[in-house]
C-alpha cells in the first residue's frame, strides 16, 4: 500500500516550518518532495532600506543558531566595499566568537540528534554543558544568542584577563565533556543502530548535489573555506578540515565532534596568541559603487552574502546564500529508500536552518508550473477565497 | 559497542544536585556588560540624533518640543528595541546607557515605551573614536 | 463479612482507589527518576517535590476538550480508553497481593491465572492497535502498524521468560510460584537471566523507550494517540501507568518472591518489589535511544528468544538436579 505522509509544516520533527511530502510503503520512502517558502520574511528586500550599520543587526537576526556567521559574512563583504583594514586583535576576537559559536552549534546539533533519534538523556547532558559555551558567549559579548560583537571596521568589545582565563578554565571541562560524548555517540549500541548506514550519501552524489558543510565532508570531500579561502586569520591558526567516509549519519556525527576538538584547540592557539592593540577602525557611512562576494565557513557549512553597494549609505543588494539551501537536494537524494523512521534523523543531519534558507518565494501553480507575480494583497483574497470554499473539503491531495 | 556505557554516569547523577536551576523563584546572577534595555542620562544629551539615524529597529524617536527653549523628547519603544547596545555605541557624549534587566515583559506594548523630557546639554562630544 | 472484604478487595485495596493514587505516584516515581538521571529536576512544585503532578496533570485532561475525528469509527474510539483501563485493572486483582489463601483457590487466585494474566496484558497492545486504527489519522495508522509488529517481536521471549520461574516452581498459579521462591530463596538466581528478558520485553509492552516506537514523537507525532484528546486521552495515560504497575507486580511475584499474605507487610512489600522493578525499566528509559522497529523484531528474535530457551533450558536441568 502506496500512502502520503506529510511531514510538516507543522511537526514535532521540524523545528521549523517546511512542507516535506513522503510516499511510503509499508516503512520504506519510496519518494520525497519538499517545499519551502512558508517562512518567508522579506529580509533582503528590508535590507536595501537599511544603512549598512543596520544591517549587521538585521543579517544577524537571518538566523539564531549561526548568528555570528552571517554578521561575519556580511560584515567582510563590507569592510572589503569600504576598503578598511581591520585591526589584527580585533580579528582574533571575531574569530575566537566564530569558534565559539561553531562549538555551541554543534554540542546542540549532538542533542538535537539524540532528540531526534529518542535519546533524550543524551540530549539533556550535551545541552547541559553547551551552556558553558553559552555563558562565556554571554559574558565576551553581552547576549547568549544575538551576540552583536560585528561592528563595521572590527568588534565592539574587547577582551580582558579575567575572560581569558575563564575560557581556558572551561575549555578544560569541555574537551573532557566531549570526549566523553565521542564515547558514548559511538558505542551505545541503540544509538548507533539508529545512525550507521543511515541516510547514505556518496562522494560523487554529494559533489554532484553541491552539498556543503559538515554533510560534505562525512562524504569524505574535504572542503572547507577556512583551509580553501582563508579569511579572517585562518592562514595564521593551526587546524585540520575535518572527514569521515562512512557518508551516513554516524560519520555526520564524528565530523561534528572532531571538529569540537578542532575548534577547542583554536580558541586555545587564539587566546594564547591574542595580538594586542586596537580592536575596530573606524568605518565610513557610505562605501563606492563597487559589489563583493563574502563567504564564511559557518557551523552548517558554507555560508555565501553578496553584497552591490551604489555609493549611498545603504546597499542596492543583498544576497543570502544560506548553508542549509546547498544540502536540501541531498537530503531529498537520502531520504530515498529509507525508513520513516529515519526521517527526522536524516533531515535533522543536515542541521537545518529553515528561515536562514527562506529567500524568495514564488508563486506557481502546481497542476500547470506556470509562475505568477501578484501583490501581497491579492495574495491575501486568494488565500481567502480559497480557504473559505474549501476548509471542510477532505481528502485534498497534495497536487504533485 | 558496549552495553550501557552510559549507566555509570546516569548512576552517579541521580546522587547529585541538577545542573537545572528553579528559575522564577531562584534568580541567576547576569554578567557584567550584559546588553538590557537602553537608558538616556538627558543632561548629558546633546541632541545629535545618531542613537536615532543608526538604531537598526528604529525604536528611538526624538521630538523637538519648543525650539526656542531648545526642549525635546525622547521616546525610547522598548517594545521594539531588539537591545543590540548600537545606540550606545553611536551617541558621542555617553548619554545612552544599557541596564541589565531583561524581565521586562508585560501585557501592553505600550507600557514598555520610555519618554525623557529635557533641555538640550551643551558638552563638546568627545573624538570620534569608535568605542572600544 | 466476606462480602465487605470483596468490596474492598474491588474497589480500595488492591482494586481502583489503591490503584489510581498508587500509579500517578508510580508515573512520579519513573519522571523524578528519569529526570534526574538526566541531571533535571522534574516534576517540583505541586505538592511536595511534585508529588501531586500526574494527578494534576489527569484533572487538566480531563477538563480539556475532547475531540473526536469525523471519520473515526466513534463507538470505538471512544470505548477503548475505558475498556483499556477495565482490562489493567482486572489484571491487577489477580496479583496475590492480600486477599488470597495458598490452600482455597479463589475468584483471585486459582490454578493457571498466571496465563489469564499473560492474556490480560496482551489485550492492551490490541486496544492500542485498535486506538490508532480506528483514529483513521495516518500516523496513527502507521503507529497502529507499528504496535503489531513490535508484539510479534516481544512476545514469545516474554512468554518464554515468565514460564521458567513457573515450570521450577511445578505451578501455573501466581501465589504457590511466590510461595515456592519465598521458601526457597536462592533459587530465585537461577532465574536471573530471565528476570533481565521478561524487565526489557515488559518495556516494550509499555511501549517506553528504547521502545517507544508506536508513538514515536519526532517520527509520527503522537502515533496511536494523535487524535485522542481530552478525557479519553487522560484515561488512556492512566491505563499506561496502570499497566506499568501490573507488569512490575507480575515481575516481582514470578521472579522476586510475590508479598507476603500480611495486609500491611504485604503492601509494604508490593510497593518496595514494584518500586524496584519500575526502577530498572527507568534506568533502561534512560540509558538507550529509540530503536527501528525492524530492528526490535530482529533483536527479540536474534537475541531475547534464544536466551530465553537457553533460560528453560537450566531451569530444567537444575529441576531435574533438585528432584
Ligand atoms: S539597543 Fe538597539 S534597538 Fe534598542 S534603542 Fe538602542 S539601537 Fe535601538
Ligand atoms: S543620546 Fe547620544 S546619540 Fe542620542 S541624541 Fe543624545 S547625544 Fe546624540
Amino acid at each position: 500500500m502506496k500512502f502520503q505522509i506529510p511531514i510538516g509544516p507543522q511537526h514535532p520533527a521540524l523545528k521549523e516550518p517546511i512542507g516535506l511530502r513522503v510516499m511510503v510503503e509499508g516503512e520504506i520512502i519510496r519518494d520525497a518532495d519538499l517545499r519551502l517558502g512558508y517562512n518567508h520574511r522579506g529580509i533582503e528586500k528590508l535590507a536595501e532600506q537599511k544603512t549598512w550599520i543596520q544591517n549587521i543587526y538585521l543579517t544577524e537576526r537571518i538566523c539564531g543558531i549561526c548568528s555570528h556567521s552571517h554578521t561575519t559574512c556580511y560584515v567582510q563583504g563590507v569592510e572589503k566595499l569600504m576598503e578598511l583594514q581591520v585591526p589584527r586583535r580585533g580579528l582574533y576576537i571575531r574569530t575566537l566568537v566564530s569558534e565559539l559559536e561553531r562549538v555551541h552549534s554543534h554540542l546542540l546539533w549532538l542533542g538535537v540528534a539524540g532528540h531526534e533519534a529518542g535519546f533524550d538523556s543524551f540530549f539533556m547532558y550535551t545541552w547541559r554543558d553547551r551552556e558553558i559555551v553559552m555563558d562565556i558567549l554571554e559574558t565576551i559579548t553581552g547576549n547568549r544568542v544575538h551576540y552583536g560583537i560585528n561592528t563595521i571596521g572590527g568588534v565592539r568589545r574587547d577582551l580582558d584577563e579575567l575572560q581569558v582565563k575563564k575560557i581556558l578554565d572551561s575549555l578544560d571541562i569541555l574537551r573532557k565533556r566531549s570526549e566523553y560524548y565521542k564515547n558514548l555517540g559511538t558505542t551505545e549500541p541503540s544509538f548507533v543502530a539508529r545512525l550507521a548506514g543511515v541516510g547514505y550519501l556518496s562522494k560523487e552524489d554529494a559533489i554532484a548535489l553541491c552539498a556543503v558543510g559538515p554533510t560534505l565532508r562525512a562524504s569524505g570531500v574535504p572542503r572547507d573555506v577556512r583551509k580553501d579561502d582563508p579569511y579572517a586569520v585562518y592562514d595564521e591558526i593551526p587546524f585540520e578540515v575535518c572527514t569521515a567516509d562512512t557518508c551516513d549519519v554516524l560519520g555526520r556525527t564524528v565530523v561534528r565532534i572532531k571538529e569540537l576538538f578542532q575548534s577547542y584547540n583554536m580558541i586555545e592557539f587564539m587566546l594564547k596568541n591574542l595580538p594586542e592593540g586596537p580592536i575596530a577602525v573606524r568605518a565610513p557611512r557610505r562605501a563606492k559603487p563597487n559589489e563583493v562576494v563574502s563567504r564564511y565557513e559557518a557551523p552548517r557549512g558554507e555560508n555565501i552574502h553578496y553584497i552591490k553597494s551604489n555609493g549611498t549609505d545603504k546597499p542596492e543588494r543583498l544576497k543570502v546564500r544560506a548553508p542549509t539551501l546547498g544540502n536540501y537536494a541531498a537530503t531529498i537524494k537520502m531520504l530515498k529508500n529509507g525508513f520513516i523512521a529515519d526521517v527526522p534523523l536524516i533531515f535533522a543531519a543536515i542541521d537545518p536552518c529553515i528561515c536562514c534558507a527562506e529567500r524568495a518565494v514564488a508563486l506557481v501553480d502546481a497542476r500547470t508550473g506556470e509562475e505568477k507575480v501578484v501583490p501581497m494583497l491579492a495574495l491575501k483574497q486568494l488565500s481567502q477565497k480559497i480557504y473559505g470554499l474549501n476548509a471542510r473539503k477532505r481528502e485534498v491531495e497534495w497536487p504533485l | 559497542m558496549r552495553i550501557g556505557v552510559f549507566i555509570p554516569e546516569l548512576v552517579r547523577h541521580l546522587f547529585k544536585k541538577p545542573a537545572t536551576v528553579d528559575y522564577p523563584f531562584i534568580k541567576q546572577e547576569l554578567p557584567p556588560g550584559f546588553r538590557g534595555s537602553p537608558y538616556l542620562k538627558p543632561e548629558t544629551c546633546i541632541v545629535c540624533r545618531a542613537c536615532e539615524r543608526d538604531c537598526p529597529a528604529e525604536a528611538i524617536e526624538i521630538i523637538s518640543i519648543n525650539e526656542a527653549e531648545k526642549r525635546f523628547k525622547m521616546i525610547i519603544h522598548n517594545d521594539r528595541c531588539i537591545h543590540c547596545a548600537q545606540c550606545v555605541d553611536s551617541c558621542p557624549t555617553d548619554a545612552m546607557n544599557m541596564d541589565t534587566k531583561f524581565e521586562i515583559s508585560d501585557y501592553d506594548r505600550h507600557n514598555l515605551k520610555m519618554e525623557w523630557e529635557y533641555v538640550r546639554a551643551v558638552i563638546k562630544p568627545k573624538s570620534a573614536e569608535p568605542k572600544s | 463479612m466476606a462480602t465487605l472484604k470483596t468490596f474492598i478487595y474491588l474497589i480500595v485495596y488492591p482494586g481502583l482507589l489503591f490503584l489510581f493514587i498508587y500509579s500517578t505516584f508510580v508515573e512520579w516515581y519513573d519522571r523524578k527518576l528519569y529526570a534526574r538521571f538526566q541531571n533535571r529536576m522534574g516534576p517540583t512544585h505541586t505538592g511536595k517535590a511534585g508529588i501531586l503532578q500526574p494527578i494534576a496533570d489527569f484533572f487538566k485532561l480531563m477538563a480539556k476538550e475532547d475531540i473526536t475525528p469525523e471519520r473515526a469509527d466513534k463507538g470505538l474510539f471512544s470505548a477503548l480508553p475505558a475498556f483499556g483501563l477495565a482490562i489493567v485493572s482486572t489484571a491487577m486483582l489477580l496479583l496475590p497481593v492480600w486477599n488470597y489463601s495458598l490452600e482455597k483457590p479463589s475468584f483471585t487466585s486459582f490454578n493457571g491465572d498466571l496465563i489469564v494474566m499473560l492474556y490480560l496484558l496482551s489485550l492492551p497492545t490490541f486496544i492500542f492497535f485498535l486506538a490508532g486504527w480506528s483514529s483513521t489519522n495516518l500516523f496513527s495508522t502507521v503507529g497502529a502498524a507499528r504496535v503489531l509488529t513490535m508484539l510479534f517481536g516481544y512476545e514469545v521471549p516474554l512468554f518464554l521468560s515468565v514460564l521458567s520461574p513457573a515450570i521450577l516452581a511445578g505451578s501455573w498459579r501466581m501465589a504457590e510460584i511466590a510461595a515456592f521462591y519465598r521458601a526457597r530463596p536462592l533459587l530465585i538466581l537461577v532465574n536471573l537471566l530471565a528476570f533481565f528478558i521478561a524487565l526489557i520485553c515488559i518495556q516494550a509492552k509499555l511501549e517506553r523507550t528504547p521502545f517507544d516506537i508506536p508513538h514515536a514523537e519526532t517520527e509520527i507525532v503522537g502515533g496511536t494517540f494523535t487524535e485522542y484528546s481530552g478525557k479519553k486521552l487522560a484515561l488512556f495515560r492512566l491505563m499506561m501507568d496502570v499497566e506499568m504497575v501490573v507488569a512490575a507486580g507480575l515481575l516481582a511475584t514470578v521472579f522476586l518472591g510475590g508479598f507476603p499474605a500480611n495486609p500491611w507487610i504485604g503492601l509494604v512489600s508490593f510497593i518496595l518489589k514494584t518500586l524496584f522493578v519500575i526502577f530498572f525499566l527507568s534506568l533502561i528509559r534512560a540509558t538507550t535511544s529509540r530503536i527501528r522497529v525492524d530492528q526490535v523484531v530482529s533483536f527479540s528474535w536474534k537475541y531475547l528468544a534464544p536466551l530465553a530457551v537457553l533460560q528453560l533450558l537450566i531451569v530444567i536441568l537444575v529441576k531435574g538436579f533438585i528432584s
